[in-house]
């Protein structure tokens, strides 16, 4: 009987319950959808160790944090429920029904529903899953070689494990919110002659005058200074605490906006007179005003996440654009080894912190070493083995070699850079690219490279060599973007560059950026360098920084076999003379980047997509339930409308006007800010490459969209049923 | 008085008939009612709950649709109007007040007052004189710039009138207009009412169940079962007089006094 009571109760009261079960439907498909991805990675048959555990472990730790998300959402809406039905519920208990079955009926329904979506969201994330499965693949860059249908029971449980938290919370709520409930309050519900709230206009309208300087001021501070990720450790402090300072600006700015919007628009619109008197303008207006005083705090917060999800997943994907798009560029060869030299400014460091034992033998280096013999085990035996007890040289893997050796632009003994991108700006009379601002790069100024090198490095890459005299000069710079233009600026403008006395003058008219690569990298590896003659550079005695030892495999050999045998190469300790020179950096084979790339720009992308998307849903329910409830407490109003003759038109364009206020009032601000965060983070991310918001962020974005303007139109059409209704409602008797 | 009117007809209303429900559970909320009022009158309908009063009212105001029978208003017959067009109707040609005024909450009584000018598109400065003046008659002109919810009931409801005249319709159909209204802010209510027909010449057709308020009106119709009973005309009679033979009649159709205050 109770339950016939409660599923008369869902099927009638379903309009109500449709945003709920549609935000319930949706969080449950994309909570599994996404916690199958670790299984997803598996059949898509990428078969990166740790990867897919990787990813299942970090996307379950998100799902705790977006289910406390949907918690406090599904909360929201079902107090909205809740209110809408006092009436009902205080009937049950006028009619002699008890609080307990009251409770137990109220109880059955939240039951069904959460079933009902339950198993609509698992089926629905079961299709979607397996649709995904090809976007896996193509994310990861591989082919599916064997589809079949799978089921995640693990994702299955942690999702019912979550919604289940979430339910038990909404039902505590709900028999809290019957216990204490006076029936008297639950038979008068529905109020008449509403107080409104309202607010001093002048004060609103200066509030929000307040509200658009501090966010104007906010953004003015952000593109001057940008994010404190650069600046050294002496001006971080002083970034973090400017940077603290106009979030918080940004934040309370947002918040005013929102707090004197009310104020504001029907000032602005009682101004215009002629627009304010006429049709239902008027209605609108003061409509809008009494909710947005109620709800201006949440259309804040709406605001602000939705910036966050708008700039946290454009950005992340760009990035990981940028990184994929370069990669070519960013490694020249099948495997790299670095090997960084001792300094004036370095080696004290290294003796006293990082290998005190063997301070005695490091020294100051005057010249640069052979890698290549080093590594070779020429100068002392080799004695790793494989499995299989196997001995390998490096000769045996090694094609192709060549050895890059950077100096610092002063001879050994001297102090600061010659040549330094500062210097070359003041130059031009431009301003230095932001990266550099503060930084410690640009002490260290660019680094000297023999035109030999350089030109061995074209020729394995299947380039001309570039021809550069004696009192010559060819700037390189892998990272593209503004550094590179800045070179290629530098260079197309004729500017001359001075080292050691030596007046050098550019040999080409523009930087090389596509051989510029000194090393295997993620990111870029060459900040700038100048290649000169080789006989100049002999000359000039400078201090060595870097060698870079950059290897091909054997023409012919397996790639995946050489990654695997040259493990097994041993690097010795780099000796001369039974000194040490310098300390072994960075070894990094191709491969190995290329399946870090790829795995980073999965991970990005579903972090991102995945945050992003359960955030702007959010939003949008919670935007959708507000409207739906203000409709539903305004619908008397409708009605009064209709009576004194307005026709159907002119109240469906009240509501979507007063609807597309609440909807795209937050999205505006939310975008501006993301516009101009962007725009600061293009401008940094610019300096490695040429960041490019399409292609997939287009496409997230688009997704993004259809949800939020599907939640809107949802809203708006049953907003226009309920309007319907409750203008059909005779008024009498 | 009314004798010396010009009898023309406002409102026609012939065979009337309004059925709800479906086949096997029909209920005659209207059965044959016919009636005219002319121009100038201030008509009363009363009848107990139930009796088809408030259906008679919703049909003639075009809100609820007739089942059969004609109702013309100003010559036109409102059964036959397309929806878009009875809006237009309802705005130029009817203006409404209700037992509870009907305000709306989040405008102030200016603009209350003020909406069905501005739906009809009237210009900005036409409505600001026309809110002032019926403001001025009613005498809530120091209340306009309130919200309705900080007014008495008694203003708020003639702030409903004032948006009701405030078109100078043809008709103004008044709903149990004093159901919530404490007896000296329904006095006061009847009595603009009663003003603004006799003044300004305004037809009022007001829908009762309470004799008092049918004693300030010109001619009153009974209905009982959905049909018209009877119908008494006030003549040169004054007030209390005409009170008492309401009271009469309400006796005589079935002990319905205890409905009326």
């Amino acid at each position: 009987m109770l339950c016939k009571l409660a599923w008369g109760n869902v099927r009638r009261a379903g309009r109500d319950y449709l945003v709920y079960l549609l935000t319930l439907t949706l969080g449950v498909t994309v909570f599994y959808a996404f916690n199958t991805v670790s299984m997803q990675v598996d059949i898509a048959g990428i078969k990166e160790e740790g990867l897919s555990e990787l990813m299942g472990s970090m996307l379950g730790y998100l799902t705790y944090f977006l289910a406390g998300v949907m918690a406090f959402l599904m909360v929201y809406a079902n107090n909205f429920i809740m209110k809408r039905r006092k009436k009902e519920f205080g009937l049950y208990q006028v009619l002699g029904m008890g609080r307990g079955r009251v409770a137990t009926i109220m109880a059955l329904e939240t039951v069904i529903v959460s079933v009902g979506a339950f198993v609509a969201g698992i089926v629905l994330g079961v299709g979607l899953s397996q649709l995904m499965t090809f976007f896996t693949a193509s994310l990861f860059k591989t082919q599916i070689a064997n589809f079949h249908f799978f089921f995640s029971v693990h994702a299955f449980n942690l999702t019912l494990a979550c919604m289940l938290a979430m339910f038990v919370l909404t039902l505590l709520l709900n028999l809290r919110a019957v216990r204490r409930t006076k029936l008297i309050e639950l038979m008068g519900a529905e109020r008449r002659n509403e107080s409104i709230k309202t607010r001093n206009p002048w004060i609103a309208i200066a509030i929000f005058a307040v509200g658009a300087v501090l966010v104007g001021v906010a953004y003015y501070r952000l593109l001057r200074d940008g994010f404190p990720l650069t600046a050294t450790d002496t001006k971080l402090q002083e970034a973090m605490n400017q940077f603290g300072i106009t979030t918080a600006m940004v934040t309370v700015g947002t918040f005013a906006l929102f707090w004197g919007l009310s104020g504001m628009l029907i000032k602005l619109l009682q101004g215009l007179r002629s627009v304010y008197w006429r049709g239902l303008n008027m209605f609108t207006v003061r409509q809008l005003a009494a909710k947005v005083n109620t709800v201006c705090f949440s259309m804040g917060v709406i605001a602000m996440i939705l910036f966050l999800a708008i700039t946290s997943v454009t950005c992340g994907m760009s990035i990981a654009n940028v990184m994929n798009e370069n990669l070519e560029r960013y490694n020249p060869v099948d495997v790299s080894q670095t090997y960084v030299y001792y300094t004036p400014e370095t080696l004290d460091y290294y003796k006293e912190y990082v290998n005190p034992s063997e301070a005695d033998r490091m020294v100051l280096a005057d010249a640069t070493v052979d890698l290549y013999a080093a590594w070779h085990g020429e100068r002392k035996s080799a004695d790793n083995n494989d499995e299989t007890g196997k001995k390998v040289n490096i000769a045996d893997v090694a094609g192709e070699h060549v050895q890059i050796d950077s100096y610092l632009s002063y001879p050994l003994g001297g102090s600061g850079p010659s040549v330094a991108a500062g210097e070359m700006c003041k130059a031009m009379g431009e301003k230095l690219p932001k990266v550099l601002e503060g930084s410690n790069a640009d002490d260290m100024g660019l680094f000297v490279t023999p035109a030999s090198q350089y030109n061995k490095l074209r020729q394995m890459m299947g380039e001309e060599p570039v021809s550069i005299g004696r009192d010559q000069y060819v700037l390189t710079c892998d990272m593209g973007g503004e550094l590179g233009d800045l070179y290629t600026k530098y260079m197309a403008g004729g500017h001359t560059l001075t080292l050691g006395g030596h007046e050098l003058k550019p040999a080409t008219d523009k930087s090389d950026k596509d051989t510029a690569a000194i090393a295997n990298s993620g990111l870029g590896s060459n900040p700038g360098t100048v290649v000169v003659a080789d006989e100049l550079l002999s000359q000039l005695n400078l201090q060595p920084y870097a060698s870079n030892l950059l290897v091909n495999y054997k023409r012919g050999m397996d790639v995946a076999e050489a990654d695997e045998l040259i493990k097994y190469t041993m690097l010795d300790n780099l000796l001369v003379d039974g000194k040490e020179p310098g300390s072994w950096g960075v070894f990094m084979t191709r491969s190995e980047l290329y399946t870090q790339a790829a795995q980073m720009n999965g991970m990005i992308s579903y972090l991102a997509i995945y945050i992003g998307f359960v955030l702007v849903v959010a939003c949008a329910a919670i935007l959708s339930i507000q409207q739906l409830s203000n409709v539903a407490d305004g619908s008397r109003s409708y009605r009064v409308l209709a009576q004194i003759g307005c026709d159907d038109r002119q109240i469906r364009h009240s509501v979507m006007a007063q609807q597309a206020v609440f909807f795209l009032f937050p999205l505006a601000v939310g975008l501006a800010h993301s516009f101009v965060a962007l725009k600061v983070i293009i401008e940094l991310v610019s300096t490695f490459g040429n960041m490019s918001i399409g292609g997939t962020v287009g496409l997230t974005c688009a997704i993004f969209l259809a949800a939020y303007g599907g939640y809107f139109l949802v809203t708006y059409l049953m907003s226009t049923g309920m309007v319907r209704a409750a203008i059909a409602t005779r008024y009498s008797e | 008085m009314q004798t010396t009117q010009t009898a023309t007809p406002v409102l026609e209303v012939a065979h009337l008939e309004k059925v709800y429900g479906a086949l096997g559970n029909v209920t005659r909320a209207l059965n044959d009612v016919s009636f005219t009022v002319n121009r100038g009158e201030f008509v009363g309908i009363m009848g107990a709950s139930g009796s088809g009063k408030s259906t008679l009212l919703n049909c003639v105001s075009t809100i609820d649709s007739a089942t059969s029978g004609t109702i013309r208003i100003n010559g036109q017959d409102v059964t036959r109007m397309k929806q878009a067009k009875l809006s237009q109707f309802r705005r130029e040609e009817l203006g409404f007040i209700f037992q509870d005024s009907n305000l709306l909450d989040t405008l102030t009584a200016r603009e209350n007052i003020a909406l069905p000018l501005t739906i009809a598109r009237t210009n900005s400065a036409e409505i600001s004189t026309r809110v002032q003046d019926v403001a001025a008659r009613l005498s809530i002109s120091q209340v306009l710039d309130k919200y309705p919810y900080q007014m008495s009931g008694g203003q708020q409801q003639r702030v409903a009138a004032a948006r009701a005249l405030v078109t100078d319709p043809t008709m103004i159909m008044a709903d149990e207009p004093t159901g919530a209204l404490d007896s000296k802010s329904a006095r006061l209510l009847l009595e603009s009412l009663e003003a603004l027909n006799r003044r300004l010449r305004a037809t009022v057709l007001m829908v009762t169940h309470d004799s008092f308020a049918a004693s300030y009106t010109s001619r009153v119709l009974f209905i009982r079962d959905g049909k018209i009973f009877t119908e008494l005309r006030r003549g040169d009679t004054d007030r209390r007089e005409f009170f008492d033979r309401i009271m009469e009649v309400v006796a005589m159709m079935g002990g319905e006094g205890s409905d009326a205050l």
